[in-house]
């Protein structure tokens, strides 16, 4: 009984006709619940620790569709998931100190923000994504960013902004972001009392009064497209405003922060002319998040070379990435290397991929795979995909 | 008529009293024609017919020694002009001695090897020839004679031969209950059979493919044979080490490190138009750097997967430290250089049986294929342009 899915899996890789062939598979493996030395029996991230390192932890579907639904998981990451039934996520150290830190930190003191950064392929966005889901169950508010690239490299569409002389709104990614927003922090806005402060008024008719629901703010943005960026800028400065009183915790996750200082976007004017990131409308919103002028909140930034022109892309720390002005923003900072994979994470991350049967027991194919794909995470899933 | 008989009964003996014979016949046919002279016509018959060839053979055989004699005479006058020439001792002057003169001299840019001046022995240069096959009356020495091709046939009736008493040994073995012990069985690896041209030299005959092949299977069989080792000498005879066989024997000393670590640096390490130098460390835990850089150096996973594969194929690949440094070329060419250099220089860490089975697997082969110009009305190397009509 057990064989059988087996081969049809080994011959299905493609992940859409996979699915009918996995539910029999997935019935057969999953409920015996072996506890394996690669997986981690703790699935809250609240409670994890240093020990479970190298461990893969499976986080809830809910969550997943709650946090990201709208993006926050590579795409390839996504597929893979997706192919192999459940979303896991591998325990490693640079998301587990930075849990820690978070745990033990002073609210009362200004902000601080972690930078990580890390060649490409060794996961960061992965970490972040850990500690996104550590934010989400320790009742963070979450302002996060799935990929800045997104915004700067591919918009949707851009406009010129009605409120602000020369600069130029994308309001069809904001508006996307907003419903991003919304998903993450649906529990939270509507049980804790986050009110607005002051009254916006967007056209004649229309206008936010103050102390109304936060959501109302969210929802005005995403039915009226044309004023989302201008009422995530007003979201961004009234959850400074409930953080510094001290009516929320606030965890801020930009991926791909160094976009915001990369000149060239591929944003252009009606013009044709080339926007630079600090004129478009919303990154001053965001920038303010990032300051250290404010308190019950903490910032965990990604600095990616892929967030820039490709001509660039010639070293990915943070010195280089942020350039002067972006270095100058931050500082001072925490910085966070994230490497590629330890030789217990190796071990680990194979010995998934075979409790998956996503690649064969064949003898010598550890070291053989370690050795080509340099331990770098994405490099091994690559290498693993026909195996 | 008594004689005619004694003389035929005399014919009928076998070779040692032909010689007799034959001087019966030179001494007496002048006293045969005046006894008997009926016999005379028929006397002269046979001995007309039977010395033809015989004769044509003394003939072409007495031409060739002249010939020879001329070739070896001029030969040591031309090795004594060339010693003076180069300024050295003529009567300690070698072989040796003549043919780096001769490179000296006519110094040759041809890629071929033989198509390159020389000057060797006579007997060298000139092909062998069968000794006189038949006798003067023209009966042939070797029993297999009209098979053509004696010297051939005989080697295979060796063979089978060789392979019948061994049996019979075996049997008598088996008899005593001794079974062969499988650790004497005759053990050549890094040998192989002598090639088609090798054994023609060696039977000075011709023979055919097919022929070639019948001798390999009938002496690989003689070979597997578990008493072989009985008739080493034999089988010797026609297996020839092969290539590498030599250049193992001059394998690099390791050198040591102030570390105590043993290396060995291979340089001129060539693949297409990259060159480079690769250093390998024992005892290490795996680091291989290219240019400073780790794997990661080949973007690709191709060139990347050339690089290891001497190191898994010798299954050294956490055991040794490398450090390669290339330059010119491309990702491939470069991979292809330091797998090259990786695989030379890892000889002086395994032993001799990988050494072989590395070579089987062609990683000590120096790869020599370089880009082929493109020609002059033609679109590539060999590609022609479209053909179009008008």
């Amino acid at each position: 009984m057990f064989k059988k899915p087996r081969y049809i899996f080994r011959y299905n890789k493609n992940p859409k006709s996979l699915i009918t062939s996995f539910q029999c598979l997935t019935t057969a493996a999953l409920p015996t619940e072996r506890i394996d030395s690669f997986r981690c029996v703790i699935n809250n991230p609240l409670e994890q620790n240093e020990g479970h390192i190298g461990q893969f932890y499976r986080v809830p579907e809910d969550v997943v569709s709650k946090l990201f639904s709208q993006g926050g998981l590579p795409k390839s990451f996504r597929i893979q998931t997706k192919t192999f039934a459940e979303t896991c996520l591998m325990i490693r150290k640079p998301s587990i100190d930075i849990i820690n830190c978070i745990k033990n930190l002073d609210f009362s003191k200004p902000v601080p923000r972690f930078v990580l950064y890390g060649q490409k392929g060794v996961g960061k966005s992965l970490s972040l994504a850990h500690i996104v889901h550590y934010g989400y169950e320790a009742g963070f508010l979450l302002v996060h960013i799935p990929w800045l690239g997104e915004w700067m490299r591919r918009p949707k569409d851009s406009s010129p902004s009605e409120t602000k002389e020369g600069y130029t709104n994308i309001n069809l990614d904001i508006a996307s972001w907003l419903v991003h927003f919304k998903n993450q922090n649906s529990l939270l806005l509507e049980k804790a009392n986050l009110k607005t402060t002051q009254t916006y008024k967007w056209t004649k008719r229309e206008e936010t009064v103050a102390n109304s629901n936060l959501m109302d703010l969210v929802d005005h943005g995403i039915n009226r497209i044309k004023f989302a960026s201008d009422c995530v800028l007003a979201l961004l400065n009234e959850i400074k405003q409930l953080s510094k009183s001290g009516k929320c915790k606030t965890l801020v996750a930009i991926d791909g922060f160094n976009a915001f200082f990369y000149p060239e976007t591929r944003i252009r004017t009606e013009k044709k002319e080339i926007v630079h990131p600090h004129n478009v409308s919303v990154t001053e919103g965001f920038l303010s998040l990032t300051r250290f002028d404010w308190k019950n909140a903490v910032a965990v930034l990604i600095v990616d070379e892929l967030a820039i022109a490709e001509k660039d892309q010639t070293s990915y720390f943070p010195r280089y990435l942020l350039g002067k002005d972006g270095f100058e923003h931050l500082d001072p900072f925490i910085p966070v290397l994230v490497n590629g994979y330890s030789n217990k994470e190796f071990l680990s991350c194979m010995n998934y991929y075979r409790e998956r049967r996503w690649v064969q027991p064949l003898p010598g194919l550890d070291d053989e795979l370690s050795v080509i794909s340099s331990s770098n995470p994405y490099k091994l899933m690559q290498l693993c995909a026909p195996l | 008529m008594l004689r005619s008989l004694r003389l035929k009964r005399l014919l009928q003996f076998n070779g040692k009293t032909l010689y007799n014979v034959s001087r019966l016949l030179r001494s007496e046919p002048t006293k045969l024609t005046t006894v008997e002279s009926e016999n005379e016509s028929e006397a002269k018959l046979e001995k007309k017919s039977m010395s033809k060839a015989m004769k044509a053979y003394l003939e072409r055989a007495q031409a060739h020694d002249e010939f020879m004699k001329q070739q070896n005479y001029e030969f040591q006058i031309g090795k004594r002009h060339l010693a003076n020439m180069m300024g050295e001792n003529p009567e300690t002057f070698t072989q040796d001695d003549v043919d780096r003169a001769i490179e000296y001299l006519f110094p040759s840019g041809l890629y071929e090897k033989r198509a390159r001046p020389i000057m060797k022995p006579p007997e060298e240069v000139f092909p062998k020839r069968k000794a006189a096959e038949f006798d003067e009356t023209g009966r042939p020495h070797h029993f297999l004679f009209y098979t053509g091709k004696s010297n051939y046939f005989n080697l295979l009736y060796d063979i089978v031969e060789h392979i019948n008493n061994l049996n019979k040994y075996e049997d008598s073995m088996l008899n005593k209950n001794s079974y062969p012990d499988p650790n004497t069985k005759l053990q050549l690896d890094g040998y192989q059979w002598m090639d088609k041209e090798a054994l023609e030299n060696v039977l000075i005959e011709k023979i055919i493919d097919k022929e070639y092949t019948n001798f390999v299977n009938a002496i690989e069989r003689l070979y597997n044979h578990p008493y072989s080792y009985r008739i080493k000498e034999f089988i010797l005879k026609y297996r020839k080490p092969l290539m590498s066989q030599k250049s193992t024997s001059d394998l690099p000393k390791l050198q040591y490190d102030s570390d105590g670590r043993s290396y060995v640096t291979v340089y001129e390490c060539l693949r297409k138009r990259a060159r480079g130098h690769v250093t390998i460390r024992a005892p290490g835990s795996g680091i291989i750097s290219i240019n400073g850089k780790d794997l990661m150096y080949f973007e690709d996973t191709q060139p990347r997967e050339q690089v290891i594969f001497p190191l898994i194929f010798t299954k050294m690949l956490n055991k040794v430290d490398v450090e390669a440094y290339v330059e010119g070329g491309g990702p491939s060419g470069q991979a292809g250089a330091i797998r090259w250099g990786i695989s030379w220089g890892l000889r002086s860490f395994v032993d001799d049986k990988i050494i072989e089975s590395m070579r089987i697997a062609g990683l000590l082969t120096r790869d020599y294929r370089t880009r082929e110009r493109k020609k002059p009305g033609q679109a590539g190397a060999r590609r022609k342009f479209t053909w179009k009509k008008r």
